[in-house]
């Protein structure tokens, strides 16, 4: 079966059962946002991607793992000078601690994020990776109707510290016989929201659309295959720690004369973000000349961070120009 | 012997009359297999209605789903609030149920030129929790998506945990068109919503507060035999309680002097998590039912509370006895001299997208409502 084929079949399954409404305008459902809406529904926390990964590896049944943990193939014979990345982390968070009345306490994993992201659990349904699957939990929030009559709360921000997570159970005992462990990788529960004409909001929406819009260009690359020139294609983790999965390929694959990172990034819908990546370059010596293109995305770092499918397309239509040799 | 009289003398023959003589409110019931398959019923009719959208003054789908979830044949009205009226039995007295079917949420005050939408709340909330969220707006016709718009919180020194006004994109960029998608200020604004299931009976959702009593009342109006009743049963689905039980006012307007009493059905706010202090309001999720005594809006007369515990007693069914905060429909037949007996279920996390509860408790609170409806 083509793997083409596969991926639409499988991204329509999904984004027909992730669609809570009737979208009040016509929205835009190429192959690249119907995967676009999967790869959003799944975590990926810094360090944790592996269930990240072992989707692109169904997906791309070509690729392999190496030994940072990236999925990795190569199109096109001989040996490969160019480098093509798309990274797969998130920022989220891991339990830190089983209390004795079975709530959560969290550690957020290292990495840069907005001085509201924290702010973005309380109240709300987070799925904890659990080793016998996903438990889904609530981050707890004060009753407002509690708080009547009384002093007012404070208004600086929610911060981990404050998080307790609710899970349903009421003990750690109970905790652990779910499956619950320290270091349980935990994040928003992902719902994919599809609205205006052609916008997808999730988290690191822009990230992960351009990651779909890879594998589409890859799949559809692969038909030329043997014309290509040759070119490693990597999804890579942790990102947004080290760049222990981009420096791995680097040493690891290179030396490449050229590399192409794809990823979200704030600006204007409606065109891609392309340049020169002079401080990346310099960090890893041996991923050559780096160029960065980005989807644009409206609030980044949030929950709905937006991106386009227009967008999306445009990028794969590049992607396969880039793959081919013809940019 | 005059009321008082009445409702003094009925706890005792209660007792008299029970073979069942402990109180259950401090041990949740085993999870057997009969206990299942109510918690499974439970769950039937409470996620249609938690998935049914409906901010005060716009109930109309949820209305739907309790008319829907009724047993057929059954009789019933919706006055010119919007209220829903069921009416069993015959005869005096005639004893009043009032569960609310709006929730909290957002209408729309204006459309900017942009395309993006003003908005106020409706109900008490936090802010803080629906920004940077997904949106539905509720046209009446459909339903839109849209994003409350985050702040942008990289160009604020020290951001306050309360985010400015709240603003909705639809993903337009012109007032013209928003319009052509058919928003219209008045219109409400919710976030996407699900039940979901927790640890062994628990589930989260958000607008527990009221679909669970709504969902309470369509459970015992399906237990109760309306031939077997002693007098006149009233149940009733209130509209737009979260913005000064409006529908409540208007029901009470129309029964005037005639209740003897009235039940409303509405969450006991629970202190029973690691963020509330404990002072009061602290009834634990999994042992039962709450008679809501005390709360902003009302005080149950204390020898009605005593009746309602001993009604439980009689029949088995778990009752916690607190005092929390909020104010419930049934206050507002206070002006008519109606005693108001108010029964929950505890909640936590209260008007927030993850209101947490306890299936086993809608199964007690709903077998409460058919003994009070039998029995009292």
């Amino acid at each position: 079966m083509l793997i083409l084929p596969r991926l639409v079949l499988a991204a329509g399954v999904l984004i027909w059962t992730t669609q809570p409404v009737k979208a009040g305008a016509q929205e835009r459902n190429s192959a690249v946002a119907a995967l676009a809406v999967r790869l959003a529904s799944i975590p990926a926390v810094t360090g944790y991607e592996q269930g990240m990964v072992d989707t692109i590896l169904r997906l791309l049944p070509a690729a392999a793992r190496d030994r940072a943990g990236n999925a990795r193939l190569q199109l096109g014979g001989g040996s490969a000078k160019r480098l093509l990345v798309c990274p797969l982390d998130e920022p989220g968070y891991v339990v830190g601690n089983l209390r004795q009345d079975g709530y959560l306490t969290l550690r957020r994993v290292p990495g840069r994020v907005s001085r509201l992201f924290d702010q973005q659990i309380e109240g709300q349904r987070v799925t904890i990776q659990g080793t016998r699957g996903p438990i889904p939990g609530v981050v707890a929030v004060r009753s407002i109707h509690l708080t009547r009559g009384r002093a007012a709360l404070s208004d600086t921000p929610f911060t981990v510290d404050d998080a307790y997570v609710d899970v349903g159970a009421g003990s750690s005992a109970e905790a652990v016989e779910l499956g619950l462990r320290v270091l349980a990788p935990v994040t928003l529960a992902k719902r994919p929201h599809r609205y205006g004409d052609d916008l997808l909001a999730a988290p690191v929406a822009g990230r992960r659309t351009a990651c779909a819009a890879l594998l589409v260009a890859v799949e559809q690359s692969r038909l030329r295959a043997k014309l290509l020139p040759p070119v490693t294609v990597a999804f890579a983790t942790e990102q947004g720690l080290s760049e222990r999965g981009l420096a791995t390929l680097a040493k690891a694959d290179g030396p490449f004369e050229e590399t192409l990172i794809i990823d979200g990034r704030p600006g204007p819908l409606g065109s891609l973000l392309q340049g020169p990546d002079a401080d990346t370059a310099s960090r890893w010596s041996g991923l050559g000349r780096v160029e960065r293109w980005s989807l644009p995305v409206r609030y980044s770092g949030t929950m709905v961070e937006t991106a386009s499918m227009e967008d999306a397309d445009r990028l794969r239509d590049a992607l396969i120009k880039w793959i081919g040799g013809d940019e | 012997m005059d009321r008082w009289g009445r409702v003094r003398s009925f706890p005792v023959l209660l007792l008299l009359l029970s073979p069942v003589t402990v109180l259950h409110a401090q041990s949740p019931p085993r999870a057997d297999g009969g206990r299942q398959a109510r918690v499974s019923e439970v769950e039937r009719v409470l996620r249609p209605l938690v998935e049914s959208y409906g901010v005060s003054g716009m109930e109309g789908p949820v209305r739907a789903t309790v008319e829907r979830l009724l047993p057929r044949g059954l009789g019933r009205q919706t006055d010119s609030a919007g209220n829903l009226w069921v009416t069993l039995g015959r005869g005096e007295p005639t004893v009043v149920f009032i569960a609310h079917l709006d929730e909290i949420g957002f209408k729309i005050t204006g459309i900017r030129a942009d395309g993006s939408l003003d908005l106020s709340a409706a109900g008490g909330l936090f802010p803080s929790l629906w920004e940077a969220k997904p949106a539905l707006i509720h046209t009446g016709r459909t339903m839109v998506p849209g994003v409350f718009m985050p702040r942008d919180s990289a160009a604020v020194e020290n951001p306050q945990r309360t985010p400015p006004d709240l603003r909705a994109d639809v993903g337009t960029t012109s007032r013209e068109s928003t319009a052509a998608l058919g928003i219209r200020v008045g219109n409400t604004l919710t976030m996407p919503k699900a039940f979901v299931r927790l640890a062994g009976t628990r589930a989260t959702a958000r607008s527990f507060d009221d679909r669970v009593g709504s969902a309470a009342q369509v459970l015992a109006v399906r237990r109760l035999d309306p031939a077997r009743l002693r007098h006149t049963v009233i149940f009733v689905w209130s509209v737009r309680e979260e913005i000064g039980l409006e529908g409540a006012q208007a029901v009470a307007n129309a029964l005037g002097l005639r209740p003897a009493r009235v039940h409303a059905i509405d969450t006991f706010v629970s202190a029973d998590s690691p963020l509330e202090p404990q002072n009061f309001a602290l009834a634990p999720l999994g042992h039962g039912a709450v008679a809501r005594a005390l709360d902003n809006s009302s005080v149950t007369p204390p020898a009605y509370v005593d009746s309602l515990v001993a009604l439980a007693r009689a029949r088995g069914i778990p009752l916690q006895v607190g005092t929390t905060n909020g104010g419930n429909d049934g206050s507002v037949f206070a002006a008519y001299g109606v005693p108001d007996v108010p029964i929950g279920w505890p909640l936590r996390y209260s008007h927030s997208p993850a209101e947490t509860i306890d299936l086993r408790d809608v199964a007690s609170l709903a077998d409460l409502i058919q003994a009070v409806a039998e029995r009292w």
